[in-house]
């Protein structure tokens, strides 16, 4: 086990850096300074909605609803909200105060362009979630009225910033969205504003004096700063150059030094809202792969426990399935689990015929890596190699940039990937589109890549996204589970709780489970 | 014999000798010292050197740093000394033949050393390797393809001044080939400058490749020194022997080769001084 | 000094130049990967119609030659074209980053020169001694030493063990400094690299100079001098420094050509923002344009220098004659 004790130690050994650091808020202004790994390639979160995107935006874009720590709805752009007893009408009553951050007011029009053309023509999710909108009516400027053509019990999740932030239809409307200059100086009607981006140094917002939230936002400007290599971010955040760390900034390896230093906050709750389960997928149209003894291996062939204690320093949790172990609907009595047990994995191997040929191999595949650097993608995949190698599979790693891994994910020109998916607040939303048959679509990342078709899965998955009352879900997901689990539907490896470091000087930094993807309007100076 | 003799000379030489000796013999020995190579997994990350079964410590993600360096020491050697070879070969034949024939050939030859002179060489060496893909034929490849110009150089200058020599007029005048004239008579006595730097290339192709590594470019499926100075960038800010004892071994090997270059000097050119 | 040697050099400069860029065109474009399809994944789709229109915008479905002729017709006119990861001219990118290579290759040529020259003379001085045997096993060490890990030896004791300097960067992050709180913050982030780089051309001054300084003070103007009554310092100053300083001026050319291509591995551990940073992340993102570029630009800066190097060559020694 490692000794964690000994760890914190040695951190403690090395002094936190002795050089000035400027003071936090030069003319009176209140900054917060965040970092990114390198631009974004646009800042249009529905176009491509990558994690930095995701928390630049948050700042910039909000959504109809905000969800607290039990995920209820609260109210947001949103004043109030009403369900039809039947689930099949919505009605949401919009804040009449609320501008976009050129001025324009912020009406229904806006909400049903989103909602009813740009989000379901960009985002997956958006897609997913509002399939089941039959019409979207705007009886007043202030009104809307959603029509579901099938009760859809997740509807109302489908409004966090992170899954369908709102856009403005005079900027969007009847334009091309790709080429859409606004992708680069984006309005919306958040806490922040865009102020400028200069490429390889810093994008830039500034405070929304016509904020509709009274007293918000509780800073002035927040700066995301380029800083390429996780060594760069651990000093930036020892020196305090930078204030807050967010989910991969910092390498795990050096974790253990920020979690020594007494002037961070950590959290590992910032991020329960997605849900996140690092996964392998496998290409279930190639034969071994179709067997699900062969994935049944793999799981009993890699020791997770390891994997996660060693490889990914006790960040993390072993997945037993689809649904992350505290998030709803999660029931472990039906699952069935894979523990490590190499024997077990090779006597599976025999007896679906993959047995060992000259040379001990059974078979040779290719594991197309994550190109992050180094970082613990690689670390898990290189350890996956060797494990499997002890039962006779031969792995060969592919590096390949981000370019080729979206364009092989998606076209299926991979044996075995790797990828993390987040639930987003219930398997309506974030966990079904990767086993739907419907929802393989052949040149679309994030989509049911490995080609896993289970009519019975389908049936209840669709079952449970209308089911009327809670108890009826539970039951079609508790099935889900159970089947998934049993067929091996995805090689689950473990849960992750990404971590949230920030200086003490701030507060009110984390306020909900979305963390970050709902912005920094609440934070203040300690 | 007066070669062994002033070879070493130097308690300097000496030293680099028997060190050298010792890099080899790990290096050719390495699989049947350990039980497991040196990409196995085998225990917890960053366990410091001297933990129980780690006498080199782990790295992050759990690899014996010993086995570690004892495989990086074959990748070292083979690709130092493959590229030194080729880069020899190209330089030893260009350099002759522009060296011998003068003019024009000579011309030529003196404008793509310029070319190779002016042109920012690492830069190019990595457009190489990600060209020809990285691996360490790449590496190999790459690396006597920057370095080919300075033995050619060498060579050339040597021709330039031998090839007007009484011996060589009298093997014209009895009838031998140029080809002959070129490998029989004048390279013989062309080759005590070429031994020398030849082993301080190998030193230099050592760098140059831990480098490639460092960046990322060398062979993905192999460990070696500046691979695992690569990986341990992060990992150095809790744990600094992942990176200072490859360091130490690239320090100790182009070191002993440079003495041996030094000795080598010493054996062939005993009119010059130190 | 003759004009006429001048402008021959700068002639044969630009013909150079010419070479470098036309096999270097040719290489770089040898390279497999398309550039298109590296722009579409930084935009995050890549459908055909999208790459198709990104070729046709960066002239990349044009026959090989007509290529070569309008990206020469453009250098000639200081247009080196524009990055495809970063949809901006090279010749901005470059001039923006290039700068801080040139500040810390400077910095690093008045160390190593500076250092290297006083214990090369100390050691000159006193030859066979203590202090002579540790100046040249020193120089053994440092050649010996790789420059990458040299640097990340520099970052583990002076910001990891001992936090006293940046290991980072070129400036604190976000502290707009101005003035002379800005020239110190520079200043104190140049050390470390800086010294990085100067350490293994110091060993070289070092032994230059030594070598330079004991050739030089056999000879027969130098023994005249003694003769004269001048004293050890003045005859080391006046005459032995004066005439060793032309292996030098030559040495000190070599560093800048070497430094100008070859600052790649210290400006990656240190995430110097220079052009060496700027060709790693070239090669790495099959950015031609911009990689071609910075092959000029560099091929342009080494003649420059050599030209530099070998006037003041003939300035220090009268009796070389230039041409």
């Amino acid at each position: 086990m490692l000794d964690r004790r000994a760890m914190l130690g040695a951190a403690l050994a090395y002094p936190a850096q002795a050089w000035a650091v400027p003071k936090r808020t030069p003319g009176g202004r209140r900054i917060i300074n965040a970092m990114m790994f390198e631009d974004p390639a646009h800042l249009n979160y529905p176009l491509s909605n990558t994690r930095i995107m995701q928390e630049i935006c948050g700042n910039i874009n909000e959504s109809l609803l905000l969800f607290d720590w039990q995920f209820k709805p609260q109210p947001n752009l949103a004043d109030s909200f009403e369900m039809s007893p039947d689930g099949l009408h919505y009605v949401f009553h919009l804040r009449r105060d609320v501008l976009w951050h050129d001025g324009v007011p912020f009406t229904a029009k806006d909400v049903a362009f989103s909602c009813g053309v740009m989000l379901p023509q960009l985002n997956p999710r958006s897609r997913a979630s509002f399939s089941h909108i039959a019409s979207i009516k705007t009886p007043d400027r202030y009104t809307v009225e959603f029509q579901l053509s099938q009760p859809f019990n997740a509807f109302l999740l489908s409004f966090m910033a992170s899954s369908a932030p709102m856009m403005p239809a005079h900027i969007f409307e009847g334009t091309d969205f790709r080429t859409n200059p606004y992708n680069f100086k984006p309005i919306g009607t958040g806490p922040f504003k865009f102020a400028d981006w200069k490429r390889g140094q810093h994008i830039h917002l500034t405070r929304n004096e016509r904020y509709w939230r009274p007293g918000r936002p509780g800073m002035d400007e927040v700066y995301y700063r380029v800083c390429p290599t996780p060594e760069q971010r651990l000093v930036a955040m020892e020196t305090g150059a930078v204030d807050i760390a967010m989910a991969d900034d910092i390498d795990t390896i050096v974790t253990s030094r920020l979690l020594a230093n007494p002037k961070l906050v950590t959290r590992t709750d910032a991020y329960n809202g997605t849900g996140e389960i690092a996964v392998m997928e496998l290409n279930m149209r190639r034969w071994p792969f179709s067997d699900r003894r062969f994935r049944a291996a793999f799981l009993h062939a890699v020791d997770r426990e390891f994997l996660v204690k060693a490889i990914n320093f006790g960040m993390g949790k072993v997945a037993h399935g689809p649904i992350p172990s505290d998030a709803p609907y999660y029931d472990d009595k039906v699952l069935t689990k894979y523990p490590y047990d190499p024997a077990r994995a090779r006597a599976l191997l025999d007896e679906m015929g993959c047995k060992p040929k000259l040379g001990g191999v059974r078979h040779r595949f290719g594991i197309m890596m994550i190109p992050d650097g180094g970082g613990y993608w690689t670390r898990n995949a290189q350890y996956i190699k060797q494990a499997l190698a002890q039962v006779g599979l031969e792995v060969e790693l592919e590096a390949v940039d981000w370019p080729t891994q979206l364009r092989r994910s998606g076209n299926w020109e991979f044996d075995c990937d790797c990828n993390s998916y987040g639930e987003y607040g219930d398997p309506a939303i974030g966990t079904s589109r990767f086993y739907l048959s419907g929802n393989i679509r052949k040149g679309v990342p994030l989509t049911n890549l490995q080609g896993y078709v289970n009519p019975e899965v389908d049936r209840l998955f669709n079952q449970a996204a209308v089911a009327v009352s809670r108890a009826e879900a539970q039951a079609c997901y508790s099935r889900l589970q159970q089947i998934l689990t049993h067929d091996v539907g995805m090689l689950w490896l473990y849960e992750r709780k990404p971590v949230f470091i920030y200086n003490k000087r701030l507060k009110n930094v984390v306020m909900g489970p979305n963390g970050p993807s709902d912005g920094f309007g609440a934070t203040e100076l300690a | 014999m007066g070669f062994a003799r002033r070879f070493f000379a130097r308690p300097a030489t000496v030293f680099g000798s028997v060190v050298f000796l010792i890099i080899v013999i790990i290096a050719l020995g390495s699989p049947l010292m350990f039980a497991h190579g040196p990409l196995s997994i085998v225990g917890m990350p960053l366990l410091p050197p001297g933990s129980p079964g780690f006498l080199a410590g782990s790295d992050v993600i759990g690899r014996d740093m010993a086995v570690g360096l004892a495989y990086g020491a074959r990748i070292s050697l083979l690709v130092g000394i493959s590229s030194t070879c080729c880069a020899v070969g190209i330089g030893v034949l260009l350099g002759a033949i522009a060296g011998y024939y003068g003019g024009a050939v000579d011309d030529l030859l003196m404008r793509m050393t310029e070319f190779f002179q002016i042109i920012p060489a690492f830069v190019l060496l990595m457009v190489l390797v990600a060209f020809m893909q990285p691996s360490l034929g790449s590496a190999v490849i790459g690396i006597a393809l920057i370095t080919w110009p300075q033995v050619a150089r060498v060579v050339r200058g040597q021709f330039l001044s031998l090839r007007s020599r009484e011996f060589v007029e009298a093997a014209r005048v009895i009838g031998m080939g140029d080809a002959r004239i070129i490998f029989t008579q004048i390279l013989p006595n062309a080759l005590p400058p070429i031994v020398v730097i030849s082993s301080m290339m190998v030193g230099n192709a050592i760098l140059t490749e831990s480098a490639l590594s460092f960046l990322g470019l060398g062979d993905p499926n192999l460990m070696s020194w500046g691979s695992m100075i690569g990986s341990s960038r992060v990992a150095m800010w809790v744990a600094w022997w992942t990176t200072v004892l490859p360091g130490l071994c690239i320090v100790i090997t182009v070191l002993a080769l440079n003495f041996i270059g030094d000795g080598l000097n010493d054996a062939l050119n005993p009119r010059r001084r130190r | 000094m003759k004009f006429s040697y001048i402008a021959m050099r700068l002639v044969k400069t630009v013909l150079i130049t010419a070479a470098v860029v036309l096999l270097s065109f040719f290489l770089i474009r040898a390279v497999p990967g398309d550039a298109a399809t590296v722009m579409a994944g930084q935009a995050g789709y890549a459908d055909e119609a999208y790459m198709k229109g990104l070729r046709a915008e960066y002239g990349l479905d044009q026959p090989l030659p007509v290529q070569l002729w309008r990206y020469v017709e453009k250098v000639a006119q200081g247009d080196l074209g524009t990055s495809y990861v970063r949809r901006q001219p090279v010749t901005a990118i470059i001039l923006e980053r290039l700068p801080n290579t040139l500040l810390l290759d400077a910095f690093a040529l008045l160390v190593a020169a500076a250092g290297g020259i006083w214990l090369g003379s100390m050691a000159a001085r006193r030859p066979g001694s203590a202090g002579d045997s540790a100046v040249t096993v020193l120089a053994m060490l440092f050649y010996a030493v790789p420059q990458f890990w040299l640097g990340m030896m520099m970052v583990l004791v002076f910001a990891v063990w001992f936090p006293l300097l940046p290991p980072f960067g070129i400036e604190t992050m976000g502290a707009d400094y101005t003035g002379l709180a800005r020239v110190g913050d520079v200043v104190q982030h140049m050390i470390l690299p800086g010294m990085t780089l100067a350490l293994y051309f110091l060993a070289s001054y070092a032994r230059l100079t030594r070598t330079a300084m004991i050739d030089v003070a056999d000879q027969d103007f130098v023994k005249t001098a003694r003769a004269k009554g001048l004293t050890e310092r003045q005859v080391a100053r006046r005459h032995i420094l004066r005439n060793a300083l032309i292996p030098l001026v030559t040495y000190a050319g070599l560093q800048a050509s070497i430094l100008v291509g070859g600052s790649v591995l210290v400006e990656n551990v240190f995430s110097w923002p220079g052009v060496g940073t700027l060709a790693f992340q070239a090669v790495q993102g099959r950015d031609n344009p911009l990689l071609l570029g910075i092959f000029i630009v560099t091929a342009v800066l080494v003649s420059l220098f050599n030209l530099i190097t070998d006037i003041a060559y003939s300035i220090v020694d009268p009796r070389v004659e230039l041409g």
